[in-house]
């Protein structure tokens, strides 16, 4: 399947997951899986879930711009490469951000976020 | 040696190398390496420096406001995510940009760029 094809799908999935379930995520990350979110590192998909429904708004939405990947090596990992708004219910304006995912193969033939390093984009 | 360290090593050296002497660059690439900039895919040591030489500005300065890194895998890669400023001569506001490396070791012990994605990051 077409990579660019890939990711698309992925990111799709991975925002509309966040947005509606963020519980949800955490089929999509692993033991080993580790997040950056604005510089604090968590590891495990555990910990990882804990911190995401943990953040201080209860409804959001995801909005991208661009989408960019890239084959990471001989592992069939993929590198997706995100930029986007991300708008708070209630915010009056949407927080411009910045996400970068490592994407692994599973068994069943699908994709599971092994590296994810998160940045708001300030002015 | 402590993760981070190289990764902010790697910026600085990156960069000011950028910056002062942007051929120099070829070092850090070899002939399998991506660099996808601003949605435009482009392979391999030579090609990528050809594409970075002849962008439309003589001198710019990077200015770097966050650097992220992650270990991407058994192979002994690292992923590093740089968010900054970019400075062009002659223009009055800076460029703000965002910047995902994947480095992979080389057998002297350094690193070289595998993948490279840039995009602007526009208000």
């Amino acid at each position: 399947m077409d990579p660019d094809a890939v990711s698309k799908a992925f990111v799709e999935h991975y925002y509309s997951t966040f947005d509606a379930n963020r519980s949800g995520l955490a089929n999509l990350y692993q033991e080993g899986s580790m997040l950056t979110f604005e510089g604090q590192k968590i590891m495990g998909s555990q910990n990882i879930v804990a911190k995401l429904t943990s953040l201080p708004f209860q409804q959001c939405k995801h909005q991208i711009t661009t989408v960019d990947c890239q084959p990471s090596g001989p592992a069939g990992g993929m590198l997706v490469f995100v930029s986007g708004n991300l708008q708070l219910a209630g915010e009056q304006h949407a927080l411009k951000f910045s996400q970068m995912f490592h994407l692994m193969p599973t068994p069943q033939g699908s994709f599971y976020v092994f590296n994810d390093i998160f940045r708001l984009n300030y002015a």
